[in-house]
């Protein structure tokens, strides 16, 4: 066997090992919560994630994937030494690689995508000093590590609230939620559509205008809220069913109406009337009060509860949409380094241009899903179980905030890590005061994984580089 | 990598619940001993006052564990101060449950027919005072899920209402209660009477803690 097609195999083990274990940690963030609720099956859950992981990888992956491979080192300096780049990229994979395992073994939570980031800027210093990084994009990445988790919990910060004041301020939280939810579906929808064709199909060289792809993002979430609708008018409102004796909101409002009036009534007349008035005002305000305790202390919490119901749904979506996002962004810290070998491998040169091939991103999908099939769904039980404070509203609105953000940095290729971002989307709802108790503790725990996995995979990497160099040549 | 597992703490209100159904054991065996003393069990009576002891010990018990297992870095909907100085009136209940208990089994009581009626009155309004509160704490997940304001923060206050409206009841029960006792004084030996006046001053602080603990829930509503 030549070297070429040792190192080649080299490399397809590594980036697969990684896309394994992307898949296999980090799909239970998106999809833990709607197993907990028990909204999907754990087969279900799988079945969804594996293709919505895959479409995002094959869509939008490759955005990231460049900026993984020639983003932050400039590709320049290797024109004379395409060798030393082939080895340090699977150096900065193997690296990535142990590091991602060292951290799991410890249970730090460390991120995939800071690890390979850490490992490509080592490798880059080592091979030829600080000049060869492109420290614009570089700095750009580490503003978006910051960034996104900040921007995830704002959005779900505002959806959160949102959702309060429409659903759980209302008299009747039910039918706000049912009048919601074709809204809710559109927007999801839309957006995710909107992403996957906008520049999402240039590898199936399909690729279609923005206007283009904006009518095509409003058809297909004009659609799902249509779909939505007749569904959603099938849950039941707590109060119609079985309780007779229930009174209509609307009769509750309309004697607050009689009311009012009547205090004004009250305000502008004298004499004989004013004390006939005053008796009917009392009478009414007697019934009104009585009406109002009713409908409020009998009612409430059942309502809550079918709210919830509602969302269940809307969380599958929500969920699938993190897990495109992920799948967006996260399969480049996989096949980025794999990208540029194969291409420095089979040209002798390394690439400036080159599109990443589709067979390199179903490749990393395919890593990502089996990682899911074979350990991702216990992650997934074991997460579900832990986070069924994240009841169908909070989650939806911690999802949809993170997936927004998550892909949005996917657009602008770059790397960021899921997970964080989805903390941060958690820490949003808290803040609104959605969640009864989080830890702080974790997020000192992040941060200080940040500063240490840098250093720590840019040192492994430049250890495995020279093991490399030195067994091949 | 199961950061986001991580993320989520313990919650601190269940406990909170059930340091409060520890507290309601201990109020629902107030009720019984006094229905023992009204058949003259003394009996039952100093075997319901081990019993209150025991659930009083049980509360602080969960008290504690609360207290000692909110970690430090923490983040909660409501302050720290406001659930810790909620745990300490719910446990003032407990503690006042446990004096009722004790000053009972001091000397064995008589309800004598005279103030039978008055007494139970002013019993019971102090009883459904507490029954009150329960049921705001009982409203703690609701609040929760509209992040304690909207419609069931407006639920939650007419309900404070109501309480400080059973507590006024309960001071016209006592006012009347006590005009009674004092003016049958004649009834009573010094001690029955001394002792008599302290067992209606513990009972008075179930509803006046139930009060206090409705108006500090309705301060967390206004102020946060």
């Amino acid at each position: 066997m030549s070297p070429e097609t040792i190192l080649i195999i080299i490399a397809l083990c590594t980036s697969f090992y990684m896309a394994w274990n992307i898949g296999a940690n980090d799909v239970a963030n998106a999809m833990g919560t709607s197993v907990g609720s028990g909204a999907l099956t754990l087969k279900q859950a799988i079945l969804v994630a594996a293709i919505m992981e895959f479409a995002g990888a094959i869509l939008v992956g490759s955005h990231v994937t460049n900026t993984v491979r020639k983003g932050i080192i400039d590709p320049v300096i290797f024109n004379s030494d395409p060798n030393s780049y082939i080895y340090g990229m699977i150096a900065a994979l193997l690296a990535a690689g142990t590091w991602l395992n060292i951290a799991s073994y410890k249970g730090w939570p460390v991120s995939t995508t800071h690890s390979i980031v850490g490992a490509i800027l080592g490798f880059g210093i080592l091979f030829s000093g600080f000049g060869a990084i492109h420290w614009n994009k570089v700095s750009q990445i580490a503003a978006s590590w910051v960034v996104s988790p900040v921007l995830g919990g704002a959005i779900s910060f505002s959806i959160f609230i949102l959702l309060r004041r429409i659903i759980f301020d209302s008299k009747t939280p039910v039918e706000s939620a049912k009048r919601m939810t074709p809204f809710l579906v559109f927007f999801v929808l839309g957006i995710l559509t909107l992403v996957m064709v906008f520049k999402g199909l240039k590898n199936l060289h399909l690729d279609l205008s923005l206007s283009h792809a904006l009518i095509l993002a409003g058809l297909v979430g004009l659609l799902g809220a249509l779909i939505s609708m007749p569904l959603i008018n099938k849950v039941k409102s707590s109060i119609s069913e079985s309780d007779d004796e229930f009174i209509d909101p609307k009769v509750e409002k309309s004697m607050q109406k009689v009311v009012m009036h009547l205090r004004r009534v009250k305000e502008s007349i004298t004499g004989e009337l004013s004390d006939e008035i005053t008796k009917v005002l009392n009478k009414s305000e007697n019934i009104s009060n009585r009406l109002e305790k009713y409908s409020h202390i009998k009612h409430i919490s059942a309502d809550y509860l079918t709210v919830e119901k509602i969302f269940v749904y809307l969380q599958i979506m929500s969920a699938c949409f993190v897990a495109f996002a992920h799948g967006a962004n996260d399969v480049a810290n996989a096949i980025g380094p794999l990208a540029g070998v194969l291409y420095a491998i089979k040209y002798g040169v390394v690439g400036m241009q080159a599109q990443v091939p589709l067979l390199i991103l179903l490749l990393g999908g395919l890593g990502i899903v089996v990682g899911l099939a074979t350990w991702g769904w216990r992650v997934i039980e074991t997460i579900g179980k832990y986070i069924t404070e994240l009841t169908p509203t909070r989650g939806f609105a911690a999802e949809f905030g993170a997936a927004i953000t998550i892909v949005l940095a996917s657009k602008l290729a770059l790397p960021i890590s899921t997970t964080h971002t989805l903390v941060g989307a958690v820490l949003g709802v808290g803040l609104a005061r959605g969640l009864n108790s989080l830890n702080l503790r974790t997020i000192r725990d992040i941060v200080i994984s940040w500063v240490i996995t840098i250093p720590a995979t840019a040192i492994l990497t430049a250890a495995f580089y020279f093991v490399i160099k030195f067994l091949f040549s | 990598m199961r950061t986001l597992a991580k993320l989520f703490a313990r919650s601190p209100f269940a406990p909170l619940q059930r340091h409060m159904q520890d507290v309601s054991e201990c109020v629902i065996r107030v009720k019984e001993i006094f229905k023992a003393l009204e058949e003259n069990d003394s009996k039952s009576v100093s075997r319901i006052a081990r019993e209150i002891s025991k659930f009083e010990a049980k509360a602080d018990t969960t008290k504690n564990e609360l207290r000692n297992h909110l970690p430090s870095g923490l983040f909660m909907p409501i302050s720290k101060v406001a659930l810790l100085e909620i745990l300490s009136l719910q446990d003032d209940i407990a503690d006042d449950c446990e004096d009722i208990g004790v000053l009972l089994t001091l000397k064995d009581l008589t309800l004598k027919d005279i103030f039978k009626d008055d007494f139970k009155n002013f019993l019971n309004k102090n009883f459904e005072t507490y029954e009150l509160i329960k049921e705001i704490i009982d409203e703690f997940d609701n609040l929760l899920e509209t992040s304690f304001t909207g419609r069931e923060a407006e639920k939650v206050r007419s309900m404070v209402n109501n309480v400080a409206l059973k507590e006024h009841e309960a001071d016209l029960s006592q006012r009347q209660l006590l005009k009674n006792i004092f003016s049958n004084e004649d009834h009573f030996t010094h001690g029955e009477f001394q002792l008599w006046l302290s067992v209606l001053r513990e009972i008075r602080t179930l509803s006046n803690t139930s009060e206090k603990l409705a108006h500090r829930i309705r301060n967390l509503l206004d102020l946060e």
